[in-house]
Protein backbone atom coordinates (compact mmCIF):
# COMPACT_ATOMS: atom_id res chain seq x y z
CA UNK A 1 0.00 0.00 0.00
CA UNK A 2 1.30 3.35 -1.07
CA UNK A 3 1.15 6.81 0.42
CA UNK A 4 0.86 9.17 -2.54
CA UNK A 5 2.16 12.64 -1.72
CA UNK A 6 0.88 15.37 -4.04
CA UNK A 7 2.66 18.73 -4.03
CA UNK A 8 0.87 20.51 -6.88
CA UNK A 9 -2.55 22.08 -7.47
CA UNK A 10 -5.56 19.74 -7.69
CA UNK A 11 -6.01 20.00 -11.46
CA UNK A 12 -2.31 19.84 -12.38
CA UNK A 13 -0.73 17.15 -14.58
CA UNK A 14 0.90 15.62 -11.51
CA UNK A 15 -2.47 15.40 -9.75
CA UNK A 16 -3.97 13.55 -12.69
CA UNK A 17 -0.97 11.21 -12.87
CA UNK A 18 -1.32 10.41 -9.16
CA UNK A 19 -4.94 9.56 -9.81
CA UNK A 20 -3.89 7.12 -12.56
CA UNK A 21 -1.57 5.35 -10.12
CA UNK A 22 -3.62 5.24 -6.93
CA UNK A 23 -5.34 2.02 -5.86
CA UNK A 24 -8.03 1.32 -3.27
CA UNK A 25 -6.29 0.96 0.07
CA UNK A 26 -3.65 3.57 -0.75
CA UNK A 27 -3.76 7.06 0.77
CA UNK A 28 -3.31 10.54 -0.65
CA UNK A 29 -1.58 13.30 1.28
CA UNK A 30 -1.82 16.86 -0.04
CA UNK A 31 1.11 19.12 0.81
CA UNK A 32 2.52 22.46 -0.37
CA UNK A 33 0.50 23.87 -3.30
CA UNK A 34 -1.83 20.84 -3.24
CA UNK A 35 -3.50 22.07 -0.04
CA UNK A 36 -5.46 24.56 -2.14
CA UNK A 37 -7.80 21.55 -2.60
CA UNK A 38 -9.19 22.64 0.79
CA UNK A 39 -10.96 25.49 -1.03
CA UNK A 40 -12.71 23.12 -3.44
CA UNK A 41 -14.95 20.64 -1.58
CA UNK A 42 -16.48 19.51 -4.88
CA UNK A 43 -13.27 17.94 -6.19
CA UNK A 44 -13.49 14.25 -7.10
CA UNK A 45 -10.88 13.35 -4.50
CA UNK A 46 -13.20 14.53 -1.70
CA UNK A 47 -16.16 12.61 -3.07
CA UNK A 48 -14.58 9.18 -3.68
CA UNK A 49 -14.36 6.57 -0.93
CA UNK A 50 -11.63 4.24 -2.31
CA UNK A 51 -8.80 5.87 -0.37
CA UNK A 52 -8.43 8.43 2.40
CA UNK A 53 -7.22 11.94 1.58
CA UNK A 54 -5.42 14.20 4.05
CA UNK A 55 -4.30 17.83 4.01
CA UNK A 56 -1.06 18.82 5.73
CA UNK A 57 -2.10 21.14 8.56
CA UNK A 58 1.08 23.26 8.61
CA UNK A 59 0.80 24.03 4.88
CA UNK A 60 -2.90 24.88 5.28
CA UNK A 61 -2.20 27.25 8.14
CA UNK A 62 0.68 28.92 6.29
CA UNK A 63 -1.58 29.64 3.32
CA UNK A 64 -4.62 30.69 5.34
CA UNK A 65 -6.80 27.71 4.35
CA UNK A 66 -7.16 26.05 7.77
CA UNK A 67 -10.62 27.50 8.39
CA UNK A 68 -11.78 26.47 4.92
CA UNK A 69 -10.63 22.90 5.58
CA UNK A 70 -12.45 22.67 8.88
CA UNK A 71 -15.55 24.38 7.44
CA UNK A 72 -15.71 21.73 4.72
CA UNK A 73 -14.88 18.97 7.29
CA UNK A 74 -11.83 17.80 5.36
CA UNK A 75 -9.30 15.50 7.05
CA UNK A 76 -6.00 17.01 8.11
CA UNK A 77 -2.77 15.68 9.60
CA UNK A 78 0.03 17.70 11.17
CA UNK A 79 3.68 17.01 10.41
CA UNK A 80 3.77 14.27 13.06
CA UNK A 81 0.71 12.75 11.38
CA UNK A 82 2.63 12.89 8.09
CA UNK A 83 5.38 10.81 9.72
CA UNK A 84 2.77 8.40 11.09
CA UNK A 85 1.34 7.94 7.59
CA UNK A 86 4.81 7.02 6.33
CA UNK A 87 5.09 4.51 9.18
CA UNK A 88 1.75 3.00 8.26
CA UNK A 89 2.26 2.84 4.47
CA UNK A 90 5.31 0.84 3.40
CA UNK A 91 5.95 2.94 0.33
CA UNK A 92 5.51 6.51 -0.75
CA UNK A 93 5.53 8.25 -4.11
CA UNK A 94 5.81 12.01 -4.42
CA UNK A 95 3.98 13.60 -7.35
CA UNK A 96 5.27 17.04 -8.32
CA UNK B 1 10.55 -8.51 -3.66
CA UNK B 2 10.48 -10.09 -7.10
CA UNK B 3 14.08 -10.26 -8.19
CA UNK B 4 13.01 -10.17 -11.82
CA UNK B 5 12.03 -6.54 -11.37
CA UNK B 6 13.75 -4.43 -8.74
CA UNK B 7 12.90 -0.89 -9.70
CA UNK B 8 10.34 1.13 -11.60
CA UNK B 9 11.37 4.59 -12.79
CA UNK B 10 8.54 6.93 -13.79
CA UNK B 11 9.40 9.60 -16.36
CA UNK B 12 6.89 12.48 -16.54
CA UNK B 13 8.87 15.29 -18.15
CA UNK B 14 9.46 16.02 -21.82
CA UNK B 15 12.80 16.59 -23.57
CA UNK B 16 14.23 20.13 -23.75
CA UNK B 17 11.95 21.46 -21.02
CA UNK B 18 13.99 20.75 -17.91
CA UNK B 19 16.72 18.37 -16.82
CA UNK B 20 14.21 15.98 -15.22
CA UNK B 21 14.21 13.65 -18.19
CA UNK B 22 17.99 13.36 -18.42
CA UNK B 23 18.46 12.94 -14.69
CA UNK B 24 15.57 10.49 -14.44
CA UNK B 25 17.06 8.33 -17.19
CA UNK B 26 20.48 8.58 -15.51
CA UNK B 27 18.98 7.09 -12.35
CA UNK B 28 17.51 4.22 -14.38
CA UNK B 29 20.81 3.57 -16.17
CA UNK B 30 22.85 3.61 -12.96
CA UNK B 31 20.42 1.19 -11.32
CA UNK B 32 20.67 -1.10 -14.33
CA UNK B 33 24.46 -0.83 -14.28
CA UNK B 34 24.29 -1.91 -10.61
CA UNK B 35 22.49 -5.05 -11.71
CA UNK B 36 18.95 -4.01 -10.89
CA UNK B 37 16.19 -4.92 -13.30
CA UNK B 38 14.47 -1.69 -14.30
CA UNK B 39 11.07 -0.90 -15.78
CA UNK B 40 10.38 2.55 -17.25
CA UNK B 41 6.89 4.04 -17.16
CA UNK B 42 6.46 7.17 -19.29
CA UNK B 43 3.44 9.20 -18.16
CA UNK B 44 2.03 12.46 -19.53
CA UNK B 45 4.64 14.71 -21.16
CA UNK B 46 7.28 12.08 -20.34
CA UNK B 47 6.01 9.95 -23.24
CA UNK B 48 7.44 12.58 -25.61
CA UNK B 49 10.88 11.29 -24.65
CA UNK B 50 10.09 8.30 -26.87
CA UNK B 51 9.36 10.28 -30.06
CA UNK B 52 11.56 8.72 -32.70
CA UNK B 53 12.00 11.92 -34.73
CA UNK B 54 13.27 14.11 -31.89
CA UNK B 55 16.66 15.81 -32.11
CA UNK B 56 18.99 18.09 -30.19
CA UNK B 57 17.48 21.42 -29.09
CA UNK B 58 18.81 24.89 -28.34
CA UNK B 59 22.52 25.20 -27.43
CA UNK B 60 23.23 22.96 -24.45
CA UNK B 61 20.11 20.84 -24.94
CA UNK B 62 21.46 17.45 -25.92
CA UNK B 63 19.32 14.96 -27.79
CA UNK B 64 17.62 12.32 -25.65
CA UNK B 65 17.26 9.70 -28.35
CA UNK B 66 20.82 8.33 -28.00
CA UNK B 67 20.06 7.65 -24.32
CA UNK B 68 16.75 5.98 -25.19
CA UNK B 69 18.57 3.85 -27.75
CA UNK B 70 21.10 2.87 -25.06
CA UNK B 71 18.44 1.44 -22.73
CA UNK B 72 18.45 -1.90 -24.47
CA UNK B 73 22.20 -2.27 -23.89
CA UNK B 74 21.46 -1.93 -20.18
CA UNK B 75 18.78 -4.58 -20.49
CA UNK B 76 16.03 -2.06 -19.83
CA UNK B 77 13.43 -3.45 -22.21
CA UNK B 78 10.22 -2.71 -20.35
CA UNK B 79 9.12 0.66 -21.77
CA UNK B 80 5.50 1.36 -20.85
CA UNK B 81 3.14 4.20 -21.77
CA UNK B 82 -0.47 4.41 -20.55
CA UNK B 83 -3.07 4.34 -23.36
CA UNK B 84 -4.52 7.42 -21.70
CA UNK B 85 -1.25 9.32 -22.26
CA UNK B 86 -1.14 8.39 -25.96
CA UNK B 87 -4.72 9.56 -26.36
CA UNK B 88 -4.23 12.82 -24.49
CA UNK B 89 -1.08 13.69 -26.44
CA UNK B 90 -2.71 12.51 -29.67
CA UNK B 91 0.48 10.67 -30.54
CA UNK B 92 0.28 7.34 -32.38
CA UNK B 93 2.36 4.43 -31.13
CA UNK B 94 4.02 4.38 -34.57
CA UNK B 95 5.62 7.77 -33.83
CA UNK B 96 7.48 6.30 -30.88
CA UNK B 97 10.65 4.23 -30.82
CA UNK B 98 10.31 0.46 -31.16
CA UNK B 99 9.65 -1.69 -28.14
CA UNK B 100 7.09 0.49 -26.35
CA UNK B 101 4.22 -1.38 -24.67
CA UNK B 102 1.02 0.61 -24.12
CA UNK B 103 -0.90 -0.15 -20.93
CA UNK B 104 -4.60 0.04 -20.14
CA UNK B 105 -5.86 1.97 -17.13
CA UNK B 106 -6.06 -1.19 -15.03
CA UNK B 107 -2.61 -2.37 -16.14
CA UNK B 108 -1.15 0.96 -15.00
CA UNK B 109 -2.86 0.63 -11.61
CA UNK B 110 -1.60 -2.95 -11.34
CA UNK B 111 2.00 -1.70 -11.66
CA UNK B 112 1.42 0.26 -8.46
CA UNK B 113 -0.41 -2.46 -6.59
CA UNK B 114 2.60 -4.67 -5.85
CA UNK B 115 5.52 -3.65 -3.67
CA UNK B 116 8.50 -2.50 -5.71
CA UNK B 117 11.02 0.28 -5.46
CA UNK B 118 9.91 3.36 -7.38
CA UNK B 119 11.58 6.60 -8.40
CA UNK B 120 9.31 9.30 -9.78
CA UNK B 121 10.89 11.88 -12.08
CA UNK C 1 12.66 2.87 11.60
CA UNK C 2 15.41 3.95 9.20
CA UNK C 3 14.42 6.79 6.89
CA UNK C 4 16.16 8.28 3.89
CA UNK C 5 15.23 11.54 2.18
CA UNK C 6 15.63 12.42 -1.50
CA UNK C 7 15.59 16.19 -1.98
CA UNK C 8 15.24 17.52 -5.53
CA UNK C 9 14.24 21.18 -5.16
CA UNK C 10 16.33 24.33 -4.81
CA UNK C 11 16.05 26.38 -1.62
CA UNK C 12 14.29 29.77 -1.89
CA UNK C 13 13.01 28.79 -5.36
CA UNK C 14 10.94 25.76 -4.45
CA UNK C 15 9.24 24.50 -1.29
CA UNK C 16 10.73 20.97 -1.44
CA UNK C 17 13.87 21.47 0.68
CA UNK C 18 11.98 23.50 3.27
CA UNK C 19 9.33 20.77 3.53
CA UNK C 20 12.06 18.14 3.69
CA UNK C 21 13.86 19.88 6.55
CA UNK C 22 10.64 20.11 8.55
CA UNK C 23 9.96 16.43 7.88
CA UNK C 24 13.52 15.48 8.89
CA UNK C 25 13.04 17.05 12.33
CA UNK C 26 9.63 15.38 12.67
CA UNK C 27 10.96 11.87 12.03
CA UNK C 28 13.79 12.38 14.50
CA UNK C 29 11.27 13.72 17.06
CA UNK C 30 9.32 10.47 16.72
CA UNK C 31 12.42 8.46 17.54
CA UNK C 32 13.27 7.28 14.03
CA UNK C 33 16.74 7.28 12.50
CA UNK C 34 17.61 9.45 9.50
CA UNK C 35 20.11 7.33 7.58
CA UNK C 36 20.87 9.97 4.98
CA UNK C 37 19.73 12.82 2.81
CA UNK C 38 20.49 12.62 -0.91
CA UNK C 39 20.41 15.83 -2.97
CA UNK C 40 19.66 15.41 -6.67
CA UNK C 41 18.49 17.59 -9.57
CA UNK C 42 18.06 21.23 -8.37
CA UNK C 43 18.38 19.95 -4.81
CA UNK C 44 22.15 20.18 -5.17
CA UNK C 45 21.85 23.95 -4.56
CA UNK C 46 21.13 23.18 -0.90
CA UNK C 47 24.84 22.44 -0.52
CA UNK C 48 26.18 25.78 -1.72
CA UNK C 49 28.31 27.36 1.00
CA UNK C 50 28.05 30.67 -0.86
CA UNK C 51 24.30 30.98 -0.33
CA UNK C 52 23.71 34.23 1.48
CA UNK C 53 20.08 34.83 2.33
CA UNK C 54 19.13 38.06 4.16
CA UNK C 55 19.71 37.87 7.92
CA UNK C 56 16.02 37.47 8.71
CA UNK C 57 15.78 34.33 6.54
CA UNK C 58 16.91 30.84 7.42
CA UNK C 59 20.20 29.78 5.85
CA UNK C 60 19.08 26.36 4.72
CA UNK C 61 22.59 25.05 4.15
CA UNK C 62 23.39 25.85 7.79
CA UNK C 63 20.18 24.08 8.82
CA UNK C 64 21.22 20.89 6.99
CA UNK C 65 24.69 21.22 8.50
CA UNK C 66 23.18 21.46 11.99
CA UNK C 67 21.16 18.31 11.30
CA UNK C 68 24.42 16.55 10.47
CA UNK C 69 26.18 17.89 13.55
CA UNK C 70 23.37 17.07 15.97
CA UNK C 71 22.25 13.74 14.53
CA UNK C 72 25.12 12.51 12.36
CA UNK C 73 22.99 12.54 9.23
CA UNK C 74 25.08 12.02 6.05
CA UNK C 75 24.46 14.72 3.42
CA UNK C 76 25.21 13.27 -0.01
CA UNK C 77 25.09 15.34 -3.18
CA UNK C 78 24.95 13.82 -6.67
CA UNK C 79 28.24 14.75 -8.31
CA UNK C 80 26.94 14.87 -11.90
CA UNK C 81 23.94 17.02 -10.99
CA UNK C 82 26.10 19.30 -8.83
CA UNK C 83 28.98 19.92 -11.25
CA UNK C 84 26.54 20.64 -14.07
CA UNK C 85 24.97 23.36 -11.90
CA UNK C 86 28.21 24.89 -10.59
CA UNK C 87 28.21 23.28 -7.16
CA UNK C 88 31.84 22.20 -6.82
CA UNK C 89 34.02 20.80 -4.03
CA UNK C 90 37.63 21.84 -3.41
CA UNK C 91 39.03 18.72 -5.06
CA UNK C 92 36.76 19.01 -8.09
CA UNK C 93 37.70 22.70 -8.38
CA UNK C 94 41.38 21.71 -8.41
CA UNK C 95 40.74 19.03 -11.01
CA UNK C 96 39.01 21.53 -13.30
CA UNK C 97 41.46 24.37 -12.62
CA UNK C 98 38.92 26.61 -10.86
CA UNK C 99 39.94 29.21 -8.30
CA UNK C 100 36.79 28.83 -6.19
CA UNK C 101 34.62 26.09 -4.75
CA UNK C 102 31.32 26.13 -2.90
CA UNK C 103 30.75 22.66 -1.50
CA UNK C 104 32.35 21.65 1.77
CA UNK C 105 31.91 19.09 4.52
CA UNK C 106 29.59 17.88 5.89
CA UNK C 107 28.19 17.77 2.33
CA UNK C 108 29.85 15.09 0.20
CA UNK C 109 29.86 14.72 -3.57
CA UNK C 110 28.98 11.18 -4.50
CA UNK C 111 27.50 9.11 -7.31
CA UNK C 112 23.91 8.07 -7.93
CA UNK C 113 24.85 4.62 -6.66
CA UNK C 114 24.73 6.14 -3.18
CA UNK C 115 21.03 6.94 -3.70
CA UNK C 116 20.33 3.32 -4.66
CA UNK C 117 22.22 2.14 -1.58
CA UNK C 118 20.23 4.52 0.61
CA UNK C 119 16.97 3.30 -0.91
CA UNK C 120 17.87 -0.32 -0.25
CA UNK C 121 19.21 0.29 3.25
CA UNK C 122 16.24 2.33 4.50
CA UNK C 123 12.79 1.05 5.32
CA UNK C 124 11.38 4.34 4.04
CA UNK C 125 12.64 6.68 1.34
CA UNK C 126 10.61 9.89 1.15
CA UNK C 127 11.02 12.23 -1.83
CA UNK C 128 10.65 16.00 -1.70
CA UNK C 129 10.60 17.60 -5.14
CA UNK C 130 8.88 20.29 -7.16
Amino acid sequence: MILHILTTAPLSDAARQAEQAINPGDALLLIEEAVSAALQPDLDCWKQTDYPVFLLEEDLVARGFANAASHHRLATVDIEGFVQLTEQYEQSITWY
Amino acid sequence: MDKSEDLMVIIRHAPHNSNWLREGLDAALVAAAFGQSVRLLFMGQGALALCKEQQAGAPGQKATLPTIDMLEMYEIDQLNVPDQTLEELNIPLASLVNGVTPLSESQVKALFSQPRLIFNF
Amino acid sequence: MDYGLLVMGAPYSQPAPHSALRFAHAILARGHQLAGVFFYHDGVHNASSLMTPPQDELNIREAWKALHEQHGVPLDVCIAAALRRGVVSESEAARHGYTAFNLEAPFELTGLGQLLTLQQRCQRLITFAN
